[in-house]
This record gives structure tokens, C-alpha cells and sequence, in this order.
């Protein structure tokens, strides 16, 4: 298999998906819609990054084990 | 006449199935008592109900047959549209969700209205009315082709008979209805879903040589069709970079920003942070789920077509393989089941998308156009008669896209040519202060032609191609969107910076940078930010001024809350979701503890039991 099929689309989702994810973060951090000392906009902080890297978890896993059983 | 499908029992099945769900949402008409109940459900529902709903909403009876056949063709990278929706979260939640809450938007196209102009609104309704009253009569489409099989009547009449069907529910209920039914409906989809799974694996174990159904899967794809994502730029007509312009960014905002269905289910969620909790556990969860749901039977008949020759016909269609695999792997009964799913699936979309078109007709060209001088009842009258309307026009669209080569194209066309403008238009009108209305409708026109431009002149769209190969005559697919993002982008900001800005005090609340103000904004005073705890009270009736209660003292303490705070009281038992509650504002306190007084229409409109406790928290 080749990189065109494996860990590209990977790097580009992420890449240019992480962008927009934290250009999201960053702005709705300084117009201050979020505000990290409340307590329940900290838990949200935590989901928001948690929900990502779940995300880039289970595609990397899949793609790990899939060039594995070749 | 095509074979017939299935067998007595599997047509008694479905039958029941329409008639429980029938039922079960005109039932819940009688909490329909107002345009805001019968649009928003009275804003009033737990995050679980939202979620359990919008699943329901999520998957079209579409769903099923195009996931399966992309899954038989591509193995598990049929999953990657349900699983690239968290990058715009961020945003979502925290920008769009607090604006149409706070702001009571009765529709997008009223954002538009309030954010740019009127104009801005009236194109923004015609773009999104069209754009759902199309979807509905795709969903009235592919069911209709299944059922017809089954049931051997015309195609036409099989829609109409769907379409009757939704409406008697709908008709009555509303999005109170929408939100019950869409809750079974949505149970009955994963289950289904899961059901089939679940017997595929096991027919697998029982025809091969494997102990586990899981591992029978594995073995028996290819290592190819096992990647999650798919390839980069190729083949043109499923390939990774393509699909995530068009469904990972277009897509998702589209349907987190845009979808005036799912809008108005958060619309119905008790409070912010409910719709918050719903919408997260969706993508993180349900979304996750719901692509297993929709893809199993592709990568069940993969496995069974590697492993048990002969099994499935050699020259097996791919569109035919979720009808093919079920028919192969369930008993008579169950295969009345699944496609009983696949009406769910339709009913739930389509009643979504039937309320929200009605909606938009009553909140942006009815009310409009009398300055809002009907009475209440009148407009929900309308509402109802609307609904009918939209099914009506609906059905006579059906033999409009029956002409196109798949259900797939006429679903692709609908997204590629309604939702840039609409995505571009609201994006930079959320993010960016200085963008102006005459640049959202040079981004609605000109984007538009620029984007038809492309769609005749392919070669345009090259430079953003990645490598995409051009299929002589029928141009790029998925990619278009990044054209068509790209040219009304550049419309929009070019024009902006040829036209004078409005000042800043005519986008207060409209825009990220003030979503800080919006709670001041919907309260009418500040927000009260200490933090209290639930009490549980009886009610007795007393003569209060409009949407005020009254609680003790003590109890005013428990909750931290002061003369003029928002609170919100529902029935204690958790698993009604809200359905009985009210919203209102706290009044003088009383030394009653225990005790909250409110007064014969909040007792009417919250459907409260005389004896039953109440549970009341601070809003703000």
C-alpha cells in the first residue's frame, strides 16, 4: 500500500482539519464566548481537544492495523 | 412487475410499524399549543431526548443503501463522512449554538435578516427551501423504490401513501411529535441496524471456519479495505481529498450551521448547555455508531462474497447489496424489521425536514409579509396547512429526480449547488464583523453563477483538483465544493472591501464577538452566575403576573437565586425529558419552603400532576 493511500489522507484530514479546530479554538477563546475560568466552560476545553485526538486515535489504529495484516 | 420481495408476515410488519408510529406522534399533538410548542417543542427537552432524536434526523432512509454500497465497493472507508464532524465543534458550540439560542431565531434565514437585510433573508429562504423540500422528496423516493418491491403497487401511489402518512402525525404534533417519534424511531434505526450486524457475523461463523464473527470480518477483506480513510485523489468517484471539501467542511458546516432541522432541535433543548451536551454526544457517540449502522451490511457481504461462493449473486449490484444481504441473512419477519428500519429511517429525516419548511414559510415569508398581525392560533393553523403544502409540492419533485442516474447524483447536486453560498454567507457573517449585506448577496448571485460557470467548464476547477482525475463529460465530483467554497469566498470578500461596513452597534449579539453579552441579551438584566443546587417543591396555584413563580426563602438560597433570576421547573421524573416544564421568572420569595406558587397557564402549559414534586434549578 502506498503512502498516497495510508498516512496521507490521514495528515491532510487532520492537518488542515486541525487548523480550522483550533482557529475555532482560538477564536472563540479570545472573543471570549469561552471562558476558561468558569468551571463548566473548563470541562467543555477538555472535550473539545479530548473529541479530536479520539477522532485521529481511532483512524491512526484502523490504518496501523490494516497495513499490519498485509 | 419487478420480482416482489419478502414474504406476508415481513408486509404485516411494516404495516404495524407505520400505525404504532402514527399513533404514538398523533398522541403527542395535545402538547402542541403554540407556534413556539409546535416549532421549538417550547424549548423545554434534556439533552439525551435531542440526541436520541437527531440521530433519527441523521440517517435517511438514503443512508442505508448508499453507506452499504460505498462499503461493499471500499470496505470500512465508507464510515469517513459520519466521522470527520468535530472540527468545526469548537465553533459550533460556542459561537453559533449561544447566537440562534440567546437571539430566539425562529429560522437561519431570519439570522440574515437581522445580520445583513431583507433581501439577504429572502434569497437565504428561497436557497434553504428549496434545498429541503428537494431532500424530502428524495427520502418519499428511496423509500418508495423499496417498498414497491415489496408490495408490488406504482411507484407514484407508494409516495403518496408515504406521504400521507407522515402528515397525520406531523399534522398534529408538530416538533413535539417530530422529537417523540424521532426518539423510538431512533432506537428502532440503531437496533436494526445493529441486529443486522450482529446476524451477518453470525452467518459468517456458522459458513466458515472461524470461531468469531469479528475476526471472520477481519480475515475476509482485503488489507485495502480496511483503511478508514480512502485514497488520496483516486478514483474520481470516491477518493479521500475530494470527499472532505465537499462533506468534512462544506458538509459539516452545512449541516452543524445550516440545517434547519437539527437548528431547531437544539431550539428545543431546555438551555444552551443541554444543546451543548446533545450535539457532543452525538458526534463523539452516536455518529460513530450510526456509521457502523448504515455500513455493515456493505462490509458483511464483502466478507461473504471473499468467503461463501455462491452466497450472493456473482453480478450482485452494489446499490442491491443492503437489500440482497438482508434478505440473505434474516428470517421472514426480521427482514420486515430491517425495512420497517428503512421507513423509520425516511419518516424521521423527511418529518424533521417537513417542520422545518413550514417553519421557514410561517417565520420568514407569512409573518413578514402581514407584520406578524395574525393571532397565534392562525399561524399555527397555517403552520399545519403548510406542512401539507411542503409534502404536496414534494411528491410532484419525486419524478424530477426518478430521472436522474442514481439517488446518489440527485443527492450530490443538491449539495453542491445549494449549500457554498449558504455556508460562505453565514460563516463570515457569524466570524467576520466587517463582511456586509451587499456582499452576501453578490456571494448568493455571483457565487452562484461563478459556481454554475465551473459546472460547465470543468477545467476552472483543475487548479483546485489535487490530482483528481477529470472523467471526460461528466467533470469533477467532490472537489467542486473547495471550487465552489473558493469562488464565493472570493466574491464576498472582494465585494466587502467595496462596500461600507454597518457600525458595530447594529451587529450586537450577531456575531462571535458578543456572544459574552447574549445571556445579558436574553434575560433582559444581568446574568446571576453563582451557583445553586436543584430543590424539590410541591405547586399551589396562585394569581401571578405573566411567567412569574414564586418560591421560599430558604429555597431561593438553596438555588442562589434573586427577584428576576430565569428559572426552569419540570416534572421530578427524569425519563419524561422535560416534556413537562416550564420556563419563568422568580418572583417576590414566600417563607413556604417546599412550596412554589405559579399560576393556572403555567400549570396548563407544563402539564403538571397535582401531588407529583417539581424540580426547579436557576437558569441564570
Amino acid at each position: 500500500m502506498s503512502f498516497y493511500q495510508t498516512w496521507l489522507p490521514f495528515i491532510y484530514l487532520y492537518g488542515v482539519g486541525g487548523i480550522a479546530f483550533l482557529f475555532g479554538t482560538f477564536l472563540i477563546y479570545k472573543t471570549g464566548a469561552l471562558r476558561v475560568n468558569y468551571e463548566t466552560h473548563k470541562k467543555w476545553v477538555w472535550v473539545l481537544f479530548y473529541g479530536y485526538f479520539f477522532y485521529a486515535f481511532i483512524h491512526a489504529l484502523f490504518i496501523y492495523l490494516a497495513i499490519g495484516s498485509i | 412487475m419487478e420480482n416482489i420481495l419478502g414474504t406476508n408476515l415481513d408486509r404485516i410488519v411494516i404495516l404495524a410499524y407505520f400505525a404504532v408510529v402514527m399513533g404514538f406522534g398523533a398522541y403527542f399533538g395535545k402538547y402542541s399549543k403554540t407556534t413556539s410548542d409546535y416549532f421549538f417543542g417550547g424549548r423545554r427537552f434534556s439533552w439525551w431526548l435531542i440526541t436520541i432524536s437527531i440521530v433519527a434526523t441523521g440517517i435517511g432512509s438514503h443512508s442505508f443503501v448508499k453507506y452499504s454500497t460505498k462499503a461493499y465497493q471500499y470496505g470500512f472507508s465508507s464510515t469517513m463522512t459520519y466521522m470527520n464532524d468535530w472540527f468545526f465543534m469548537p465553533l459550533f458550540l460556542f459561537g453559533w449554538l449561544p447566537i440562534i439560542y440567546y437571539l430566539r431565531l425562529g429560522s437561519i434565514p431570519e439570522y440574515f435578516e437581522r445580520r445583513f437585510s431583507r433581501e439577504a433573508r429572502y434569497i437565504a429562504t428561497f436557497m434553504i427551501l428549496m434545498y429541503m423540500i428537494g431532500y424530502i422528496a428524495i427520502q418519499f423516493l428511496t423509500l418508495a423504490t423499496a417498498l414497491y418491491k415489496i408490495y408490488g403497487i406504482p411507484l407514484m401511489l407508494t409516495v403518496v401513501l408515504i406521504a400521507i402518512a407522515t402528515t397525520i402525525y406531523m399534522h398534529f404534533g408538530g416538533q413535539t411529535s417530530v422529537i417523540f417519534t424521532d426518539l423510538i424511531q431512533g432506537f428502532i434505526l440503531i437496533f436494526a441496524g445493529l441486529l443486522l450486524f450482529s446476524l451477518g457475523l453470525n452467518f459468517l461463523v456458522e459458513n466458515t471456519s472461524y470461531s468469531s464473527g469479528l475476526k471472520a470480518l477481519w480475515e475476509n477483506l482485503s488489507p485495502l479495505e480496511k483503511l478508514p480513510l480512502a485514497n488520496f485523489n483516486s478514483p474520481p468517484d470516491f477518493n479521500f481529498v475530494g470527499i472532505f471539501w465537499q462533506d468534512g467542511i462544506a458538509g459539516s458546516i452545512g449541516f452543524l450551521f445550516l440545517n434547519q432541522g437539527l437548528i431547531m432541535r437544539f431550539m428545543a433543548a431546555r438551555s444552551v448547555n443541554e444543546g451543548r451536551k446533545a450535539a457532543a454526544f452525538n458526534v463523539l457517540v452516536i455518529l460513530p455508531i450510526s456509521a457502523i449502522v448504515v455500513s455493515n451490511a456493505g462490509w458483511i457481504g464483502k466478507a461473504i462474497s471473499n468467503s461463501v461462493p455462491g452466497a450472493l449473486p456473482i453480478d450482485l449490484a452494489p446499490n442491491d447489496v443492503f437489500v440482497s444481504v438482508a434478505n440473505l441473512i434474516t428470517s421472514p419477519g426480521v427482514f420486515g424489521f430491517i425495512i420497517a428500519a428503512l421507513c423509520a429511517a425516511l419518516m424521521s429525516t423527511s418529518d424533521t425536514l417537513v417542520n422545518a419548511s413550514s417553519s421557514v414559510i410561517i417565520n420568514d415569508i407569512y409573518r413578514p409579509l402581514t407584520k406578524n398581525k395574525s393571532s397565534d392560533k392562525e399561524q399555527l393553523r397555517l403552520a399545519r396547512l403548510a406542512s401539507v403544502v411542503v409534502k404536496v409540492i414534494a411528491v410532484c419533485l419525486v419524478p424530477f429526480f426518478n430521472s436522474f442516474e442514481s439517488i446518489y447524483e440527485a443527492h450530490g447536486w443538491f449539495h453542491s449547488t445549494f449549500t457554498p453560498p449558504l455556508v460562505v454567507g453565514v460563516f463570515l457573517g457569524i466570524f467576520w464583523k466587517r463582511f456586509t449585506a451587499t456582499a452576501v448577496i453578490a456571494t448568493f448571485i455571483g457565487g452562484a453563477f461563478l459556481m454554475i460557470l465551473g459546472q460547465m467548464y470543468p477545467t476552472l476547477i483543475s487548479p483546485f483538483s489535487h490530482g483528481i482525475e477529470l472523467r471526460p463529460g461528466r467533470g469533477y465530483s467532490y472537489i467542486g465544493a473547495l471550487y465552489n467554497l473558493f469562488v464565493c469566498a472570493g466574491v464576498g470578500v472582494l465585494v466587502t472591501f467595496f462596500t461600507k461596513p454597518v457600525s458595530e452597534n447594529k451587529l450586537t449579539g450577531l456575531t462571535v464577538f458578543d456572544v459574552h453579552k447574549l445571556k445579558n441579551i436574553f434575560k433582559g438584566s444581568d446574568v446571576n452566575e453563582s451557583i445553586g443546587r436543584p430543590v424539590v417543591v410541591h405547586y399551589k396555584i396562585k394569581d401571578l403576573n405573566e411567567g412569574m413563580v414564586s418560591f421560599s426563602k430558604e429555597d431561593m438560597e438553596i438555588t442562589k437565586s434573586k427577584k428576576g433570576d430565569l428559572v426552569y421547573i419540570q416534572d421530578q421524573r427524569w425519563w419524561l425529558g422535560g416534556l413537562k416544564s416550564i420556563h419563568a421568572t422568580f418572583d417576590e420569595p414566600h417563607d413556604e419552603k417546599g412550596i412554589v406558587y405559579i399560576n393556572e397557564t403555567q400549570c396548563d402549559s407544563g402539564m403538571f400532576i397535582k401531588g407529583l414534586a417539581l424540580k426547579a434549578e436557576k437558569e441564570m
